[in-house]
């Protein structure tokens, strides 16, 4: 079955800002997403990203956080915002009747945030001890050290900071942030759902009352400081949780289609070769996955599992050994056009319904690109060879370029 | 509005099919009208044991996961205390690859003892990672058995400890496979852009010829009316204390189950609900605060709870909590409120409906539940609330007689 997706429809707004428009008129709903190159790599102090982007809500200059709140609900609207280390992104649901309303709450979120000092401090109070309780378990260590191990400790896509740090946080550095990142120039949207003239027009004069700001200056992202091996013992763990993996490169590299191949091989569905040997034919864990993940300016490919402490050195050469195959023995056909089905099966789901197109969408416009690279990129799948799988796991997967994290026992 | 259409096939099987004319995906969804409440107490987690073993293979198709992914199809399944349910989403002309999967393993189960105990260990890997290695993993547990005496919603769907699950034999496998999984305990749900006639005529081929099995009437027992006001504290290596309060209601889709729906709304439907603007914002005594039903078939329950800040004591936290719960008694909920929590009703509905999963298993969900008819309606009967019939609600079930209370407590 052929998969295609729309280009969006672009409309450049006088501050410079572009919105991209994915029209599917049957559904009575409108989806917005304000994307801004506002992650936590841009933040001068720790939490100070993310506690930007968490209360914009949270009180206008002239509505209270109460009233934000009241005004989205009452018309159930939904409203929600995503960080990771390189952007945030704002989106609001609407029922296509409520639109109106809605915007004009939206309009309040991301123009005139006051950021009332009340708030910043009830938010850092809440967030520690959200992160404490976060910070209990122990896919989360595994997890935050395993980011160190690839880049170092203090790298932007490494580094975590102690809980404590919400404790500094201010209110001033907040406001800071929201005037340098969250501008016209750091900032495109993407609308899908029903978008008529009627709707358009709303949203362009949202977008173009964005100011404009000042051009960011590049990132410099310092040196990567990677650790092979890391060991947390944690006392009292009835499980080990597992991460293996190695730094690699970005969507845009020639070699990544090649090594999502890879990663789905290994990990990247049910009957997948970990799977089966780790908890298939052994019992040993409830899942184990693989992927590769993307950065703006990185890349790198991870597993990760959590299994039973008294296996989990075992687990660990099963891992390293299932590694090692995919470096020396061929896949067979079979085993290839499955993931070849899979993969393509994955992008019709994620492809299936306006909010689904509006995401692609979205990671597409990152990487530089238009909605043709979703079937260019499947074209490309097609033609992949075992022996071009081979040869990708053999150049990247050499045991002594891997990273391994073990929290447990 | 979900538009469907349902008929009964010979052996027993109900069917129910939706067209949706814009999706390229099919789904294909079943329900087993069984799940943790019709367990042998001493057995507690053998439905959810069962569900993995679902995916073990059969002797036509050894290896299910791999003929679902050769169709670029994705499938899970879930269980929980009163139906078991297996799903498959694939692209709409593979339809009858779900449809033959799922018709063969109703019946054609290839079980062995090895399989048996491999995916034994996985379930017991599944309890620690979900249960044992995790903060709070426990509280749901602690809550269920201290809120229910009689009935087996006292345990979860996990089940009572990892020995249960261990302790399973083939012979037992097998009897629960021939008393549960076959058509007349079944529900059939597909949605995908085909004729309703097609997918009628496609169901009958592939499951019209299984052999029916007589329906089991579930003798479940009936919980005792609560009396007094049940407490339990525990400590645990935590980073926050929490407090949580239950109250027995009514199972879903009665009167009182749709108060106290509406009523959990008010108190912590989204970030403008009157627990989070006033135990969280105003008075800063809680890192978050929770109200939500159970919602489950037999009766639930309506659960109050939140993790304190290292400010609060327990004593202030769970005065505020009772004076939300005192409020709810004595002031008449706003129109204003109710209108809103209508509106996200509505919200909810239409941002649900969007895509082929949650209509095939909203289908299965509410003819599992005896109310299909309520799928387009239940709106109406939200509507149909009034200020004075929450108030009186809260006066008759929120009672400290008919409470149960957990503090989990943060060890120092």
């Amino acid at each position: 079955m052929e998969i295609s997706l729309q280009n969006a429809t672009v409309h450049s707004c006088a501050n410079g800002l572009k919105i991209y428009v994915l029209a599917c008129d049957e559904f009575e709903v409108l989806r917005l997403s304000f994307v801004y190159g506002a992650g936590t790599v841009h933040q001068s102090a720790p939490f100070v990203a993310s506690a930007t982007l968490n209360l914009l809500s949270e009180g206008s200059e002239t509505l209270s956080s109460h009233q934000i709140a009241e005004q989205l609900d009452f018309y159930g609207s939904y409203y929600d915002v995503n960080i990771d280390r390189d952007y945030t992104y704002v989106n609001i649901c609407s029922l296509t009747k409520f639109v109106e309303p809605t915007l004009e709450v939206a309009r309040h979120i991301l123009l005139s945030p006051a950021f009332p000092v009340a708030e910043v401090e009830n938010y850092a109070a809440k967030r520690k001890q959200r992160l404490a309780i976060e910070r209990a378990r122990i896919e989360t260590k595994a997890r935050e050290r395993f980011a160190q191990s690839l880049f170092g400790e203090s790298h932007p896509y490494g580094i975590s900071s102690p809980t404590e740090a919400y404790d500094t946080l201010t209110r001033e550095s907040v406001v800071e942030f929201y005037r340098n990142y969250y501008t016209a120039q750091n900032c495109f949207v993407v609308c899908s759902g029903k978008v008529t003239e009627h709707e358009l027009q709303l949203i362009k004069s949202l977008a173009e009352s964005i100011p404009m700001g000042e051009t960011i200056a590049p990132l410099e992202m310092g040196e990567v400081v990677r650790t092979p091996y890391y060991k947390l013992v944690e006392s009292g763990a009835v499980q080990s949780s597992i991460r293996v993996g190695r730094r690699l490169f970005t969507r845009t590299h020639p070699d990544f289609l090649g090594m999502q191949v890879v990663a789905t091989l290994l990990g990247g569905y049910f009957g997948s070769r970990l799977m089966q040997s780790l908890r298939e034919e052994r019992g040993y864990t409830y899942g184990v996955v693989s992927a590769m993940v993307n950065f703006a300016s990185e890349g790198y490919i991870a597993i990760a599992t959590q299994v039973g402490c008294e296996v989990s050195d075992d687990a660990l050469s099963i891992i390293y050994a299932e590694i090692e195959r995919l470096r020396h023995e061929e896949v067979s056909g079979d085993e290839l056009t499955m993931v070849k089905h899979i993969i393509r099966g994955e992008m019709m789901r994620i492809l299936d319904g306006p909010f689904g197109v509006a995401d692609v969408t979205i990671e597409n416009i990152l990487c530089g690109a238009d909605n043709s690279v979703i079937a260019q990129n499947l074209q490309l799948l097609e033609a992949i060879t075992p022996a071009e799988v081979l040869q990708l796991a053999f150049k990247y997967l050499s045991r002594d370029s891997l990273v391994t994290v073990v929290a447990g026992l | 509005m979900i538009t469907y259409r349902k008929k009964e096939l010979e052996n027993g099987l109900t069917v129910i099919v939706n067209r949706d004319r814009v999706s390229k995906l099919a789904a294909v969804n079943i329900v087993y009208c069984v799940g943790a409440r019709n367990e042998n107490p001493a057995r507690t987690g053998f439905a959810h044991l069962f569900e993995h073993l679902m995916f073990r293979g059969t002797e036509r198709y050894p290896d299910f996961d791999t003929v679902v992914q050769m169709a670029s199809g994705e499938n899970n399944a879930f269980t929980n205390n009163d139906y078991t349910d297996f799903y498959i989403t694939l692209p709409k002309d593979n339809i009858e690859v779900a449809l033959a999967l799922e018709a063969d393993r109703m019946r054609g189960l290839a079980l062995t003892p090895e399989l048996l105990e491999i995916e034994k260990k996985v379930v017991i890997e599944e309890f620690k990672q979900r249960y044992l290695n995790q903060p709070y993993g426990d509280q749901n547990m602690l809550l269920r058995s201290l809120a229910y005496k009689q009935h087996p919603y006292r345990w979860s769907t996990i089940g009572v400890s990892p020995d249960h699950i261990a302790s399973a034999t083939l012979s037992e496998v097998e009897t629960f496979y021939d008393t549960h999984y076959h058509p007349a305990n079944a529900i059939l749900s597909i949605s995908a852009d085909a004729p309703e006639q097609e997918l009628f005529d496609l169901a009958e081929k592939w499951f019209g010829g299984i052999a029916p099995s007589e329906r089991v009437i579930a003798q479940i027992p009936v919980e005792e009316p609560q009396c007094e006001a049940r407490r339990c504290e525990v400590e645990r290596d935590v980073p926050a204390t929490t407090i949580t309060i239950a109250f027995h209601i009514s199972g879903r889709f009665t009167p009182d189950c749709f108060a106290a729906d509406m009523l959990s709304d008010i108190l912590a439907g989204g970030d403008s609900g009157r627990l989070n603007q006033r135990l969280v914002k105003d008075q800063q005594l809680f890192g978050s605060v929770n109200c939500y039903i159970t919602g489950d078939i037999d009766p639930s329950l309506l659960i109050f709870t939140g993790q304190l800040l290292p400010s609060t004591s327990e004593e202030e936290a769970e005065a505020a909590i009772w004076a939300e719960i005192e409020r709810l008694k004595t002031e008449t909920v706003s129109d204003y409120e109710i209108e809103k929590v209508k509106n996200k009703f509505e919200a909810g509905t239409l941002f649900g409906e969007i895509n082929v999963m949650n209509k095939a298993m909203n289908l299965g969900f509410y003819q599992m539940a005896g109310h299909l008819d309520l799928i387009n309606s239940e709106v109406d009967i939200y509507r149909s609330l009034t200020p004075q019939t929450l108030t009186e609600f809260a006066a008759r079930i929120l009672t400290k007689e008919q409470s149960s209370t957990l503090i989990y407590r943060k060890k120092e």
